[in-house]
């Protein structure tokens, strides 16, 4: 036996695949794109005239804010100790350095450089630690121009990214932090879960098998099972699709449905996202529960 | 030195796109993502051109980048962008890349999957990707020793891993030309 032979294709296997025109039109498109930003994304300020003003007595012994800022206005960049963030043409560029650090220092630092957002620290896999989470808009984003996030790698603190939305969007505006979350902590949702696939187990494909094999697999790992039933329903007026989905007790749960998806709830369990089976009884009104962006602090 | 960056791209694109093709789709659940994790790679080369190291170390320094991306790739950052549409089509239906099905899979596998991503990452780096121990280091970031130490710990526990799951002679699963 011979690790190498896990590998299902090796590099051999793909001899001439960079000169087929897909791969060159990769290449291609790659080069369109102007080389600066991402080089740039340095967490200090370049080239710049330094200069503080009027915010000295707003700003705490350890944070550090740069630019032309007038009292109540906004810097072009500043840091603290969980977070630093540089204000450039077209985006901020934000690199979190303590993921752990009280919500408050992660507001001020936004605050300072224009961003009126509520940041929620919220309990995360391993994995996630310290990555940000949205922008998430409650009531909607209907405004000009966009709101968005990218992550940027190579990185050389706990995550970076670029973050844009428009400067004098009016409503609520909610990042999270991933903070570790304690052992068997339900982990906070930062996205909906995938019905065509999104997989928790290393090394196991869960998409299309039976709850049955699923959960053995589990009992197998020394993991804890969860159970979400999806439902599929009519979209009011465009004649789609739409999914929802709804904790369930695993009583409601048949062993031979199909499971959809898996993804960790919390330390020790897994949940079964599964596909509400013929017998499962009619389709109830979505009823999203209560988001971590909506709950109390 | 001395080439125009557009140029040294082109040359490193073409002499590297195979092995980070590769690394990604060794390492990516659905052939189809590894289109945008292999996009952003290369997109990180392309913006950080007067960084790139020279020769092969080009190759170390973007499985390192690449690595980066999968581990973002895996905490849900999916990104499907127009630019790879025609090169996820590629690899979604490419007769290459059609995984076994999951009976198939081995014990010696089960027993693979099962160890930490770090354990697999290391062993992966040998087995798949040839690289020796000077190679991982740079690539990771870390000294030799530290390689050294993290590898023979990785095989140890492959091989309690491979015993639990029944296979009697850890030894005859060899690891790339040495054997556990």
């Amino acid at each position: 036996m011979n690790l190498a032979d896990l590998a299902y294709v090796r590099d051999k296997d793909l001899a001439g695949e960079a000169s087929v025109p897909e791969a060159r039109a990769l290449m291609q498109a790659i080069m369109s794109e102007g080389r600066d930003p991402v080089a740039a994304a340095s967490t200090r300020p370049k080239g710049r005239r330094r200069l503080v003003v009027g915010l000295a007595a707003l700003v705490t012994a350890t944070a550090v804010a740069v630019g032309i800022g007038l009292v109540g206005g906004s810097v072009t960049s500043y840091a603290n100790a969980a977070v630093s963030i540089e204000k450039t043409d077209e985006y901020f560029s934000v690199s979190i350095t303590d993921p752990t650090a009280d919500r408050r220092r992660f507001e001020e630092a936004f605050r300072a450089v224009g961003l009126n957002v509520t940041v929620k620290v919220i309990p995360v896999a391993p994995s996630d630690v310290g990555m940000l989470v949205g922008p998430i808009v409650p009531e909607g984003f209907k405004w000009h121009g966009s709101i968005g996030m990218q992550g940027i790698t190579p990185c050389s603190s706990v995550f970076c990214a670029k973050v844009w939305m428009p400067a004098d969007f009016p409503d609520r505006v909610v990042f999270g932090v991933g903070r570790p979350a304690k052992p068997g902590e339900p982990y906070a949702d930062s996205s909906p879960v995938d019905p065509d696939g999104e997989e928790a187990l290393t090394g196991y494909i869960s998409h299309g098998e039976t709850v049955a094999d699923v959960r053995a697999e589990l009992k197998r790992r020394g993991l804890k099972v969860g159970y979400r039933l999806f439902w599929k329903y009519h979209e009011n007026g465009d004649g789609g699709f739409s999914w929802f989905d709804e904790a369930v007790p695993g009583s409601r749960v048949k062993a031979d449905w199909t499971v959809a998806s898996t993804r960790f709830h919390s330390s020790d369990t897994v949940d079964l996202y599964v596909r509400a089976g013929k017998d499962a009884g009619p389709t109830p009104s979505p009823h999203p529960g209560p988001q971590w962006y909506d709950l109390p602090d | 030195m001395g080439a125009d960056p557009d140029s040294r791209f082109v040359e490193i694109y073409e002499s590297t796109y195979e092995p980070i093709l590769g690394y990604v789709l060794r390492r990516c659940p659905h052939p189809e993502d590894a289109a945008d994790v292999v996009a952003e790679t290369f997109t990180t080369a392309w913006r950080r051109i007067e960084e790139l190291p020279e020769g092969d170390e080009a190759r170390l320094w973007l499985y390192g980048v690449a690595r980066r991306v999968l581990a973002n790739h895996r905490r849900g950052e999916r990104r499907h962008e127009q630019r790879t549409a025609a090169l996820r089509e590629r690899l979604a239906i490419s007769p290459a890349l059609t995984r076994p099905p999951e009976d198939e899979i081995s014990q010696m596998g089960r027993a693979f999957r099962d160890l930490t991503d770090d354990d697999r990452e290391l062993l992966s780096l040998v087995a798949w990707e040839r690289l020796d121990h000077g190679q991982i280091a740079r690539m990771l970031g870390v000294s030799r020793n530290a390689v050294r130490i993290r590898l023979y710990r990785a095989r140890k526990r492959f091989a309690r891993g491979l015993a639990r799951a029944g296979i009697d002679h850890p030894r005859a699963v060899a690891l790339e030309g040495s054997s556990l």
